[in-house]
Formats: C-alpha cells, structure tokens, sequence
C-alpha cells in the first residue's frame, strides 16, 4: 500500500509537472503535442548533469544543478517548436511530431557518442547516475520520500497563482483566447508565446528528470519516457486547462500508472491473473474513455494551434 | 499669446500602396477638439486602412500624422494609446472567457508586487459607468452579456485608458435604432467633455443625427470634408458613390401563391447558452413573395436557419416544405427536394476556399448523374461546361476563369458564385441570409435585382437581414425576431424603420396575427 | 507575355514548388546531420554522411548491391503504405499520427493469422488491412461522435495496441527467445509470393509482390483523391468541414471511412512486409515501432502528393538502412533517425516559405505590369 502511494505520487509527479508546462504553453495558444521529446531531452541534461558532477559537491548544489540543467535543456530545446510554430507559422503538430522524434534520437546519439568517446567498446545509450540520484531521497521508513513531490505541487501551486492572480497570466490567456484583441491592447503576441512555450520546455524537461529519477539509477535512452507527454496531454485535457484540476487528475492517472508497477502487492488484484501488460495498458485505455466524457464541452483556449500573424486581422 | 491648436489629431496626405493597388491615395483627415466628426465611405473605399495607420499597424509611404500640431510618428498599437487613441473595431476585441473587468484593464493592469489588483480598477469602472450611463456588470463574463453591453465594455476599455479620441468603427451594426440613439447621445456627451470622436460609418441618417462635420472617401480617394448643417444625405451619397444611386428597389406587387415553407414551433436549442436561441417560432413563406425576418444580430436568426438547413437538429416543431415534412429529413435530401441557402458566411459554410472556382460551383451538385459517372468519377468536362455557362450567365469575374482559386477572388465576384450555384439549382425555397454583407452600393443592387427577379419567377424567398434599410426596400412582409421568438408581423409600407426598432429591441411585442 | 513572366509562371509552378522544398528539406536535414557528426568526431563525418547516403552501395559486390536494394525497397513499400495512411487522413483534415499503432495493429493480425490460424498469405493480408481499419476507425468515429482530438486518441491506441499485439504474439513466440516464430517454418503458406521477383534481387526470398502492390497503392489513391466523387467529398470536408456539412457531405461517416481507410492502409503495410518473413515481432517492445512515425515524414517530404510519396518512402528508408553502414566505433546507426526527424521538422517550414514566395512572386507580377501599363501610357 505504501508502495503504491510512493509509486502513485511521483508519477502523479511528473504528470502534472508537465500537464502544467503543457497548460502554459496552450494557454498562450501553442499545441505542445512535442512534450514527449521535451522531456526525454529534458531528462538527459539532468542525467549528464548528474553524471558529471563530482560527488563530493553538496547536496543542495547537486540538487540545484541537475535541476537547472534539466530546465535548460527543456527551454532549449522547446524552441524548435517556438521558432517554427510562432515565427514559421508551422503546423503545431507537425512540428510537435518532429520534435516527439526528434527528442530520443538526439539524446541517444547524444549519449552514445559521449559513451563511445569515454570507452570505445561502450555503445549503449545509458546514463548512471546512481550517487547523485541519493540527493533527492530521502527515506522515511520504508517510504521513500523524494524531494520532487513537494517541488510538483508547490508547481502546481504557482501555476495557478501565475495564471489567475498576475498581469503575465492574464495576458497570456488573452493570447490563447483572442490574440487580435490583445495586440489591440499593446500587448506582444509572439513575445507571450514565446513565454508560454518556453515555461512548457522547462516544466517538460523537468518532469522528463523526475521521471528517470523515479525508477532505477540509470536509464536507457532508447527507451523515451513511455508516452508520459502524451499521457500528460490526456492530464491536461482532463483537467480542462485548469491547475487544480489538474492536479487532481495527474493523481488519478498516477495511481493507474503505479498499479502496474505494485499490482502483485495487493492480493486480490494478484488474484485476478491478469498479465502486467494489462496493467501497463490501463492509464491509456482510461485516458480514452475519459477524452469521450469531456471532448464535447472541451474549454481550451480558442485561439490554440491558430498560427499569429500580424499581417492577417 | 500662444496659439490654441484647433486639431486633436491631423493626418495628412496619406498614402499607402499595396501590391496592385493604392490604398489611400493621398487622404487627409482633420479631426477637430470636441467635435464629432464621420468617415464616410463604401467597402473597400480605404477607411479601415486609414484606421490601420492611424494605429500603427502600417506605415504610409507618404504623409505625416499630426497630434495636437506636434507630427507623431505611431509604429504599433501602443504608440497610439500612449497619444490617447482609443477604438472601438467593429469586431470586437474582447476576450469572450474573461469578465468585463479583465477586459477593460487588459495591457494596463496596475499591480502590486506582481499580482494583480482589481479593486481600485473596479471602483474606477464604476465611476465611468455612472458618469457616461454605460451600464454593465463588471464581473459578468463577456460571453455572457449583450452585444449592446460588450460594446459598453468597448467603450469603457477606451475611457478607462483616458483617451481623448475616440473612434467607433461601424458601432451601429449590432444595434437597435433606440440603442443607437442611445449611443449618439452618449457620443454626444463625450464630445461635450472635449473628446474628439471619430465615427466611421456608411448610414447617412446617422451621420446627420451625430456629426458636426464628415469627410468623404472613395476608392481609396479624398474626396471632401463638408459640415453636416450645410449637407444633405443625397449629396452625401453621390459623394459616397460617386453617382446618384437609386436606394429603393424597383418591384412590382407581390403576388403570393401556394405555402412553400411552413414552420410550426420550431424551437432550437442554443449551443452557448441553457435556454433556447429559438422558441417556438411559427411562420409561413409562400411562393412568389420575400419574407423577411428583421433583427438585432444574434436574436436566434442563425439558429433558425441551422434548423431550416438541417445544420442543427430541432428540439421541437416541424418544418413542411412544399407538403413534405422535412424535420428530419438530412441536409443533402432537402437540397435536392428545392431548398437553396445562400449562408450568412460565405467563407465558413458557402465556400471551400480552396477549390477552383469550378469545384465550388458544383458542390451541392457534384454527385449527380451529369457530374459524376456511375463509377464513382468525376466528369470534369462537363463540371467545367457547366462552371463555364454560370459564370458567364451570372458574371462571377476571377483571375483564371472556371481554376482560379476561390481564396484569391474579391468578396463580391464569392457572394456572385454562391448565389449563382443557389439560384441556378432553380430551387422552390430560397433562404438568403445576409446576402450582402461586406458588398460595395453596385454589389448589393445586383442582389437585391436578382432576389426580386427570382421572387417573380414564382419562388419562395426567407431574407434574413440586419440591415434595416434592405428590409424596408426588399421584402413583401416583415417579420420581427427578439430572443429567439417572432415578436411581430408587418407590411413595409405600413409601419416605419423606428416602430420595428422598438419590438427589435423587445420594448413592444404583438401576438402574430394567426394565418388563416 | 514576355520572357519574364514565364519565369515567374515557371517558379509559381506548385509542383515545382514542392520539389524544390522537399529537396531543400533533405539538404538541411543532412547537413544538420552532417554537423551532429562533425561535433561528435570531425575525422570521419564525411565517410559516415556518404556511408548513410551510400547505404547498399557500400557493398563492391553487384549481387549484395542487388540483395540489400531488395531489403531497402522491402522496407520501404511499408513505409510507403504508412505514409499514404497519414496522407490520405491529412487530405480530409485529419492527422493520423496513429499509422504506428495501426501499422502494429496490421502485424499482429498478420502473424496471428499466418502462425497460429496457418492461414493462407491473402487471407492475412485482409486480417491485417482489416484489423487496422478497425483501429483507425475507433479514432474515427471518437473524433465524429464525441469530439475527440484524434492526435490524443491516436496516440493513446498506439500504445494500447502495442501492448494487445504483444499479448497476442506472445501466444506465437519461440520458446526460448522474445521473438514470434519464423513464418518460413511454421507456415509457408502464408508468406506472399515472389512470382520471381526474388530473382531479379540476387535471390533476396523477402521482395515479394508486396513492393509493386505497394506502388500500385498509391498510384490507386491519387486516382481516389483526384478524379473521383469520394475524393472530392474527402477533400472538401479536409478543407472546410462546415461547408462540406453545409452541402450534404455525410461528414460524420466520411471521417470514420477516412481514418478506416488510412488505418487499412497502414495495416496492409504491416501486411506485406512481416508476411515476407523479413523480420519476427519482439514481442517485448517497449516502444512503437517507428515506420508510422517515419510514414509522417515520407508523407509530408512527399509533399503530400501520392506520387510523391513513393519517392520520399524510399528516400527516408535509404538513410535509415543507411545509417547501419557508418563506423560503429565512432558514431551510432540512430543519425539516420535524427537526420529524418529534422526532415520533418523542415517540412513544417516549408508552407511558410512557399507562401513567402509567392508573395513575393505577387509583388513582382504586379510591379511588371505597372511598368508595362506606365511604359504603354
């Protein structure tokens, strides 16, 4: 039961870290179907991070760092869909697509040359990062306690301050709703785009960290995140674009998610003999069903996936 | 003794060129203290452009903007805010999921620490509202009020930023005659406060009601500045045009036969809102005569031709057309059993942009016999035959003929093909709704010819329009709609523009008189 | 007309538009490749870009030359189907980024059909075509009926169909290892006929009839989209879904058919290529596999045009077979994924850039006929 709980919340975690950069980033009127490859690309700069630094730093520095290196390169790498999207008029999901793509075949090649240039024998795509992962640890009994879940939802938290209580927020729903209407008021599109679509790199990246910091000590690159963007879209939709929701939902979601990993710890679910596949299956299969309930009254922003272009009002 | 510059705002001799075409060809505009002044031209005569200047969303190749004598140079929207330029677009630019409020102080949130703080906005809302009687609830989301009440938050958004000029982009389309004399004056009182105010319009009874003074564009030209006191509407008008145009249509009697469409308590649901955009409305069109309904833009006309159309299912009634029951009949069949709809807007429903201009024509048609062979192909020569007959028969010009691109044709040469491919389909029931909306004087002569042509050719005509001029010149029987119900029947020449405004507006309602 | 505006009309051409964009596209995918190597070890970058670019050419040989060209174009007619599943949706306004997992879908009916039913090649292939169109139909009708985004719903369905087949396929897997057992000796039967194509191949057993059915395909849907009744129904409904409502289109059942179609499409393709017994499904894959994805960026690099994509399918899949040839000690097979990703990246832009073009065609066609008018006056 602990065991589910831990496992429930850092996935819940990660969903509504980047359900939220996601929410940023629509509300401000871009799709961000890329957040997958966000936060593979995220993970790995928190992974090499981790790997790099010696192990005699400490704790708060190694925490800090791997942090910020997992948000820039979320940020960074967001920009391909910024640049294309806000700049290109791009196709939203196209791009998005391209980047899903792109995320894990950088970071493999990415991890495999740096692997093959330590030790040319070397040519798998994992990262360890086994010391520098204790710092975000903490063991209390036999729960263990990891310094993402407080950090997700004072997110959450912030998220929803930003959104509904500031000036930043209440332009940047103004430029996912009616972009014309607040270039008529003064205020520059492309430049909250632009701040949304980064917020989401970062949030994304972030997530992308904790993700690979939930499970073993050393990931695989080739693997990605399992569909965790994707599955924080679904998040995102469920929650209506709204942080609470969100929240809520990202727990529900995480509670499916961590069944698969915990099922055989509770006996009547280890009685029912399913194979684990149906376990690992569960978290979309109720995404789908959860899409049919709440796709009609869907409340996103008006104006997300519409490229801006000054020239067109 | 210094000198009192007469002038809020000045530009001069502007010009701006687009590729292919001139603009404004050298336009000047004076706008003096206090005054109400009017832009007056047709579609397409340059006025928005002009605006667009004035805001900084182009640079003119030529001329100079002046503010109180002092040139200006505005690069964006925010250069004019910052010299007191406030505007009301005809569209407005309100964020429909936000409160009034939130509205109003967008781009100029005052704040404390980073958050937000409303209390001191709302008290000054409040203030202006009083003081000018634009009443509207600040905290009521902007998707719910009434366009009279967003265009209040319009208004509101411009005094709460001070700003000494005010322009109103075609205020009164959205409005009822009394809201609009409500509007005047509240113009008026604002002029009394020293604001200059900008009225961009093309109704010349309104002109002569609000202005002082009213400068006239054409084609993209300069023509004049006269004061209102020294003018007349038909001087107004040849200015407009540049030839007396004949306003009234020229129509025989109507001679009504057989009912062709019979409603009976049709009620749809609304898509926005709980209740109902269309209530239990009962109506009859026959053949040979041209209904119209009249009102205020969203009163449930749209919803009521979904339901005619088939575009939206009833939650109540029944339609008949010709005998036959069409409630639930789908859209494709009431096409082919004599329904033609020339939709409210030709770029969402009536045109797939970008198809030929051949592939538009036939798109209600595409699949009979003569189109399409019994393989399931297309036969293009003949698509292209067909195309080739309407668009000379019905003068559609484009770029390329029968391929151009619909995307690429002038609004007008659209309205023309989607009216051609109604018209020719030779229906028994003709729903034109807006018909034309956005089109210069010679357009909408055009259509108005055709529609009256096609009622003497014996053929039902439904006329939904906003425009009370077009009502009171086009149909042979008036029918009122207010909330989603039909407030009242009339004959044009037994009642004025101003008596139809007052059940427009729901301030006087009749039982409809019961048909036979 | 003058010579000038011939020019004009020859650069206005949009197929010559779309050459050129999809060729600028793969300039800037391999050189954006080209300097992912150069930074990871500059000494052997151009060896490894022409390694990619060589893929079978690498082999002295002509008869390996022959075998591996086999292989490519055996891959690259699945490719080829998948892409024409995302272009065909695309054309009625739906991204089907769902390809993959009704490409998986199409393999597990495909093995389970040809492994454990021993069912005859035919008959798996219409499992497979079915099977998918199923699954390309539930996006369908969720999109019709209850306004489901299908990018989410598809994804969502790729993984739950790679989950279901692995289920399935672990029912037909080797005792021993995580593959599903080789066709060529649990059933003959249903691995599709060469009718001598092999031979042409070097005796490469896997190019069937597949490969020319697949061309065939997409010759059958540029006739589809192009000259017939649906086509035009599909088009108008891509294009402009209110106006297609507006005049009768049955736009409901036309995106449930659209997206069935594309699912078919993709499932045949899972057909032709696991019924040459190329390749076993792992039925412990974590991930999709990557032809749907990859049939995104043949589609859109094909420039959206069937005939296109024939040449853009063949295109990725060179450099992605090619990227097994570069220098293992130094660089990693994945560039090729990398170098396709960025392809698809670039095609995003490229709507962009012809729309810039032609305005800046527009500018000077109306400039030269100023100076004609003035020079006349």
């Amino acid at each position: 039961m602990l065991l589910l709980i831990q496992y429930t919340l850092i996935f819940a975690s990660v969903l509504a870290i980047v359900a939220i950069g996601g929410c940023f980033s629509e509300h401000g009127g871009v799709i961000n179907i890329g957040l997958e490859g966000i936060m593979v690309i995220g993970a790995l700069g928190g992974a090499l991070m981790m790997k790099f630094l010696p192990g005699t730093m400490a704790a708060t520095a190694v925490m800090i760092s791997v942090i910020l290196a997992s948000l820039l390169a979320g940020i960074v790498f967001s920009m391909f869909l910024g640049v294309a999207a806000i700049n290109f008029n791009a196709d939203q999901t196209l791009v998005g697509t391209a980047i899903n793509l792109l995320g894990p075949a950088a970071a493999v090649v990415i991890v495999r040359a740096i692997n093959t240039a330590q030790n040319p024998d070397n040519v798998s795509s994992t990262v360890a990062y086994g010391h520098a992962k204790k710092v975000f640890i903490v063991n209390i009994g036999k729960f263990e306690f990891n310094w993402f879940m407080p950090l997700a939802f004072l997110v959450l938290v912030c998220a929803y301050i930003v959104l509904y209580k500031t000036k930043f927020g209440l332009r940047l729903c103004a430029c996912g709703e009616h972009p014309q209407a607040a270039d008529s008021v003064g205020i520059n599109v492309y430049r909250m785009r632009y701040a949304g679509v980064i917020i989401s790199g970062a949030l994304g990246g972030l997530g992308g960290l904790i993700y690979i910091t939930a499970g073993v000590s050393e990931w695989k690159f080739e693997n990605g995140v399992a569909g965790f963007g994707f599955l924080a879209l679904a998040v995102m939709i469920f929650g209506q674009w709204k942080p609470i929701n969100i929240g809520l939902t990202a727990l529900l979601f995480g509670m499916f998610r961590a069944l698969s990993n915990v099922y055989t710890g509770f006996d009547t679910l280890a009685a029912l003999k399913l194979p684990s596949t149906v376990y690992n299956m569960l978290p979309y299969i109720i995404s789908l069903i959860v899409l049919v309930f709440v796709s009609k009254k869907s409340r996103a922003p008006k104006a997300e996936g519409i490229p801006y272009d000054k020239g067109q009002r | 003794m210094q000198r009192v510059e007469q002038y809020a705002i000045e530009m001069l001799n502007i010009t701006k060129r687009f590729p292919g075409i001139i603009a404004n060809d050298h336009i000047t505009l004076q706008l003096k203290k206090g005054e109400i002044h009017a832009l007056l031209g047709e579609n397409g005569a340059g006025k928005s452009t002009l605006m667009s200047v004035l805001f900084g969303l182009y640079q003119p190749e030529e001329g100079e903007i002046r503010k109180d004598g002092q040139q200006v140079q505005i690069n964006n929207p925010n250069d004019a805010n910052d010299l007191g330029i406030g505007m009301v677009h005809q569209h407005f630019k309100l964020v429909e999921c936000f409160s009034v409020l939130d509205n109003i102080i967008l781009g100029v949130e005052t704040t404390k620490g980073g958050f937000l703080k409303k209390d001191e906005a709302r008290k000054k809302v409040a203030a202006l509202s009083e003081k000018y009687g634009l009443l509207v609830d600040p905290d009521a989301l902007v998707e719910d009020i009434t366009v009279g009440m967003q265009q209040r938050t319009e208004i509101l958004k411009m005094l709460y930023r001070n700003n000494q000029i005010l322009i109103f982009d075609e205020p009164t389309a959205v409005l009822t005659p009394q809201e609009t004399k409500e509007l005047i004056s509240i113009m008026k009182n604002l002029a009394a406060e020293g604001k200059s105010i900008l009225f961009i319009t093309h109704k010349l009874a309104e002109i002569m009601q609000a202005a002082d003074r009213c400068s006239v564009l054409r084609k993209g030209k300069y023509i004049e500045t006269v004061d209102i006191k020294d003018s007349t509407p038909g001087k107004l008008s040849a200015m407009m045009v540049g030839r007396d145009v004949n306003f009234t249509v020229d129509k025989k009697r109507c001679r009504p036969q057989a009912v062709v469409l019979d409603v009976k308590g049709m009620t749809v649901a609304s898509k926005r809102r709980k209740d109902n955009a269309v209530n239990n409305v009962s109506f009859q069109v026959r053949r040979g005569e041209i209904v119209c309904i009249a009102g205020i833009d969203g009163n449930g006309q749209t919803e009521l031709v979904y339901g005619l159309s088939g575009l939206e299912p009833l939650k109540e009634g029944t339609i008949t057309m010709n005998g036959a029951d069409i409630t639930h009949m789908p859209i494709r069949k009431r096409l082919i059993s004599g329904m033609s709809h020339i939709p409210e807007d030709r770029h969402k429903h009536g045109l797939v942009l970008d198809y030929s201009l051949e592939d538009n024509i036939v798109l209600q048609r595409y699949f009979e016999p003569q189109f399409t062979n019994k393989m399931g192909f297309l036969r293009r020569k003949e698509i292209r035959k067909y195309a080739n007959r309407l668009i000379e028969q019905y003068d559609v010009r484009s770029g390329q003929g029968a391929v151009t691109k619909t995307r690429s044709m002038s609004g007008g040469n659209q309205q023309k093909a989607v009216i051609a491919r109604e018209i020719d389909k030779n229906p028994k029931l003709l729903i034109a709704v807006q018909p034309t909306r956005g089109l210069d004087v010679g357009a909408i002569e055009y259509i108005h010819k055709q529609l009256v042509a096609e009622r003497d050719a014996g053929k039902g005509i439904l006329l939904v329009s906003l425009e009370l001029d077009e009502v009171m010149d086009v149909s042979d029987r008036i029918l009122v709609m207010y909330e989603g119900e039909i407030v009242g029947e009339f004959e044009p020449d037994k009642v004025t523009a101003e008596e139809l405004g007052l059940y427009m507006s729901g301030s006087k309602r009749k039982e409809k008189g019961v048909d036979e | 007309m003058n010579k000038g505006s011939k020019k004009v009309n020859f650069l206005r051409n949009s197929g010559f538009q779309t050459v050129t964009a999809s060729l600028i596209c793969i300039v800037l995918g391999l050189l954006v490749g080209y300097v992912v190597l150069l930074i990871i070890n500059p000494k052997g970058a151009a060896e490894a870009i022409a390694a990619i670019l060589k893929n079978y050419l690498y082999y002295p040989s002509p008869t390996a030359v022959m075998k591996y060209l086999g292989t490519t174009l055996v891959k690259a007619s699945a490719l080829l189907m998948c892409s024409l599943s995302v272009l065909f949706a695309y054309k009625a306004g739906l991204f089907n980024i769902g390809a993959a997992g009704q490409y998986v879908v199409g393999a597990g009916a495909a093995l389970y059909f040809g492994l454990k039913l021993h069912m005859p090649w035919y008959v798996c292939i219409v499992a497979a075509a079915a099977a998918a169109a199923v699954t390309g139909g539930i996006s369908g009708a969720l999109k019709a009926y209850f306004n489901v985004n299908e990018v989410i719903s598809c994804i969502m369905l790729n993984w739950i169909s790679l989950y279901c087949v692995n289920m399935l396929l672990t029912r037909a897997k080797e005792q021993s290892a995580p593959y599903t057992r080789p066709l060529s000796s649990v059933n003959k039967g249903a691995l599709i006929p060469t009718f001598g194509l092999d031979k042409i191949f070097a005796n490469n057993g896997f190019v069937t009839i597949g490969v020319p059915l697949a061309i065939m395909t997409a010759f059958a849907v540029w006739v589809v989209l192009e000259k017939t009744k649906f086509g035009f129904e599909l088009k108008a409904t891509g294009m402009n879904k209110h106006a297609a409502q507006y005049c009768g289109m049955r736009y409901r059942r036309n995106i449930i058919l659209t997206m069935m179609t594309a699912g078919s499409l993709a499932g045949l393709g899972a057909g032709i290529f696991y019924l040459s017994g190329i390749e076993q499904w792992m039925v412990q894959q974590t991930s999709v596999p990557a032809m749907g994805f990859n049939g995104i960026a043949a589609a859109f690099l094909g420039g959206l045009n069937p005939i296109g994509t024939v040449f853009s399918s063949y295109f990725i899949q060179h450099i992605t077979s090619g990227g097994s040839y570069v220098d293992k000690t130094i660089y990693c097979a994945q560039i090729s994924d990398l170098i396709s990703a960025f392809i698809i990246y670039c095609c995003g832009l490229v709507l962009f850039f012809k729309i810039r073009l032609n305005r800046w065609l527009d500018d000077k066609e109306r400039h030269a006929a100023k100076t004609q008018k003035g020079g006349g006056a």
